[in-house]
């Protein structure tokens, strides 16, 4: 593991690490290279805890375990428990569109922008190992049934910005941004009560300009989340299918924003809000606006 | 997603991420759009008529960033125009003498020549202001005021447009409506619609027969012109390379829409030659016009704005009507073109073509009645306008742009119209009206 990079700006303190297959960053609010130092470390320390913990690709994890027990029950650590809990109140608050089972879709759906759409018989029978109500979890207790897989990447990221900010608050009382891949949340506000600017992609209406602009906020206290990803997606016969798979049907949600960001507390918070806007399809924009909070969807 | 409870959920997520995190209440997001910036943007432009007008205007604008979606807009414009103006009489083969309301500054025209004003002379003062703020999520209210002023004429008005963004803000109505009022206050007074110019013979009677003309009229109080204007749109982004924009507005002048400088000739019936004044005062008999005191104007609006990998295209058409039977066409292009490094050049072609009002008239003539209106006003005829121009732009350092701008703008109309009467049709009864604007502008942004 390398340290992160640290590096001067104007008046505050960078440090750049990789974790999570995303460009990770802090930003913290001080003059001093050593407490800049110790931040970066914290934060970088709990960003690769929380992806050697929750990554699908290992086997020395409680992901791992839960997902080879072959039908026995797994005892999980509180932690787990707790994202269990969480993705267990997602799927209900979903009516069962957010279901942590559902990766295993990615068997048959590999969204390279190719034209290879599995068939309807392929998509079935993968269906059928999916569903959170299958499975049989009482804290601290997980049973999965033989075939069955749970993923908590969909949560994980935005989980350990949240979990970052907190590490941090307690380290020091220096204002921080913590910015994972553009998941990003900061500690509180900046000296002399300034908030740390971040740039959002917004497509402009301005008169005489039809270029996309970065409108820059300022975050003074808070987070934001981004869901989607223009470049994954099937392309067969004019018709763009999006990686945004429904788990009831096993197919793309169809009318799905290219990218949805929320501005919300907590970046776990503004995380699941635009990965239910995108489960919405077309309705992403009615579904935020039900729910009161600052968003920007990117369409076309 | 079908959503059973839609509104709870919001509420039970926040509550479900705070026993993820094990912390207490989270402290509410602050998030606002950052700085207050302001850019100013300042131009000097210069119009220039061929034999006619020139026009000096600088102007500065200034847009505060307030914060929070909100904006400031103030501008300030000073006109200084100078120069020569059709005066609606038209060309003869006598010497032309006119003076104005009150009998003081005449002017003398050749033989054979259109007769201008030559006394046209004034320096116009405006300052505006636009507030520009978030009134709910996804409403917009711009809030204006403004205020212009020259020696006979001032002007006030106020407007309130209210955009409603909808579609994720890919598509926006907006809603308008603005008021303004005008006082036009020609010196000596406005003259009384279709009563016979004085023409300026040398003496001292002409001085008293213009004051007594005048001063039981309007005077110094002026006449008024009230508008009102609704405006109704739809802008569009099509994709992130097209937007798309719909407008209809319609308005309502009432008052003063008279011009108090324009006159008409009164000419023989069969030679064209100009007539004596019914006034012995008068050399020759000319008539003050007159206007109808409404005008509905109503007009539809499209553009469409484009861009390529780098440059970009900005198209609009415009079909105006009014129930002065004015019809107009304006269609305007404008391309840049994107030179690399900041510098960029963007060539503008526009036509405009217009039909005449309906009380529109190259003269009178001696013996017909005179009718409800009439003017000789060339802007009131038929007429096409056609500008080419070409801008350069160049980013100068981080924060600012200068750009200059040339442009040519010819305006015709129908030289010889069927109407003309005898010696009228030696004449041109429209001559071509040929401008250039130079413009050059700096944009600065703090």
């Amino acid at each position: 593991m390398h340290d992160p990079q640290l590096q001067n700006c104007e008046d505050y303190w960078v440090g750049r690490f990789t974790a999570m297959a995303s460009p990770c960053e802090v930003l913290i609010d001080t003059q001093d290279p050593i407490l800049a130092k110790q931040l970066a470390g914290i934060a970088q320390q709990e960003a690769l805890r929380i992806e050697h913990k929750l990554s699908r690709y290992r086997q020395d994890n409680i992901i791992h375990t839960i997902n080879t027990a072959q039908g026995a029950i797994v005892k999980v650590d509180e932690e787990t428990a707790h994202m269990l809990d969480y993705a267990a109140e997602c799927y209900e608050l979903s009516d069962g569109l957010f279901d942590v089972t559902s990766g295993v879709l990615r068997e048959v759906w590999k969204f390279d922008g190719s034209d290879r759409i599995p068939s309807p018989g392929q998509v079935k029978k993968v269906l059928a190992r999916i569903g959170w109500n299958k499975v049989h979890w009482r804290s601290p207790n997980i049973r999965l049934r033989k075939n069955m897989q749970i993923d908590l990447g969909g949560i994980g990221k935005e989980y350990s910005v949240d979990r970052t900010v907190i590490l941090l608050r307690d380290a020091a009382n220096v204002s921080c941004l913590v910015n994972f891949g553009g998941d990003i949340a900061t500690t509180g506000p900046r000296r002399q009560g300034k908030g740390w600017l971040v740039g959002i992609e917004t497509p402009d209406a301005v008169p005489n300009t039809v270029t996309a602009s970065t409108k820059v906020y300022e975050l003074q206290q808070g987070a934001l989340a981004t869901s989607g990803d223009a470049r994954r997606y099937l392309l067969k016969d004019g018709i763009r299918y999006s990686h945004i798979l429904n788990p009831r049907t096993g197919w793309p949600v169809q009318g799905a924003p290219r990218s949805v960001t929320v501005i919300a507390d907590t970046c776990t918070e503004a995380g699941i809000l635009a990965t239910f806007a995108m489960l919405n399809g077309a309705q992403a924009e009615a579904f935020l606006n039900q729910q009161g909070v600052k968003y920007w969807c990117i369409r076309g | 997603m079908q959503l059973k409870k839609p509104k709870s959920i919001r509420g039970a997520l926040a509550t479900a991420t705070c026993a993820l995190l094990g912390s207490q209440t989270p402290q509410p997001a602050v998030a606002s759009e950052s700085g207050t910036n302001w850019e100013f943007d300042s131009a000097l432009l210069y119009y220039s008529e061929k034999d006619r007008v020139t026009a000096v205007e600088p102007v500065v604008n200034a847009r505060g960033d307030l914060g929070n979606d909100r904006f400031i807009n103030l501008r300030f414009v000073v006109d200084v125009l100078s120069g020569a103006s059709a005066n609606g009489a038209v060309p003869s083969d006598r010497t032309q003498t006119f003076s104005g309301p009150s009998g003081q500054k005449s002017y003398t025209v050749a033989p054979n020549q259109t007769p201008l004003d030559p006394t046209f002379e004034d320096t116009r003062f405006a300052a505006s202001v636009l507030w520009e703020t978030p009134t709910s999520e996804n409403v917009t209210s711009f809030l204006g005021a403004n205020f212009s002023t020259e020696a006979d004429y001032t002007s006030i008005g106020v407007s309130g447009t209210f955009t409603y963004d909808t579609n994720n803000k890919n598509t926006t109505y907006t809603a308008g409506v603005a008021f303004s009022h005008d006082t036009i206050s020609p010196e000596g007074g406005a003259p009384d619609p279709f009563t016979e110019v004085p023409t300026g013979l040398t003496g001292g009677g002409e001085d008293d027969e213009g004051d007594d003309d005048h001063e039981g009229e309007g005077g110094e109080s002026g006449e008024t012109k009230n508008v009102t204007e609704f405006l109704f749109g739809i802008t569009q982004i099509i994709s992130r390379q097209t937007i798309t924009q719909i407008n209809y507005s319609i308005g309502q002048s009432s008052g003063y829409l008279t011009d108090p400088y324009k006159l008409l000739t009164v000419v023989d019936p069969v030679t064209g030659d100009l007539v004596p004044g019914v006034d012995p005062n008068n050399t020759y008999r000319y008539l003050y016009e007159k206007r109808p005191d409404t005008r509905t104007r109503q007009s539809l609006y499209w553009k469409i704005n484009h861009q390529f990998t780098d440059d970009v295209v900005y198209l609009t058409y415009r079909y105006f009507w009014d129930d002065w039977d004015i019809k107009s066409h304006t269609v305007d292009l404008r391309y840049r073109y994107e030179l690399g490094q900041h510098h960029y050049l963007q060539p503008h072609v526009r036509y405009y073509q217009q039909t005449a009002a309906n009380f529109y008239h190259y003269f009178l003539v001696d013996g017909e009645p005179i009718p409800q209106y009439a003017s000789a006003d060339y802007r009131l005829g038929d007429m096409t306008t056609t500008t080419i121009g070409l801008l350069y732009g160049a980013q100068v350092g981080k924060h600012s742009e200068f750009n200059f701008r040339a442009e040519f703008m010819k305006q015709s109309g129908e030289s010889h119209p069927a109407e003309a009467i005898g010696k009228l049709r030696n004449y041109d009864l429209f001559p071509d009206v040929e401008a250039i604007i130079l413009q050059a502008s700096y944009n600065y942004n703090f």
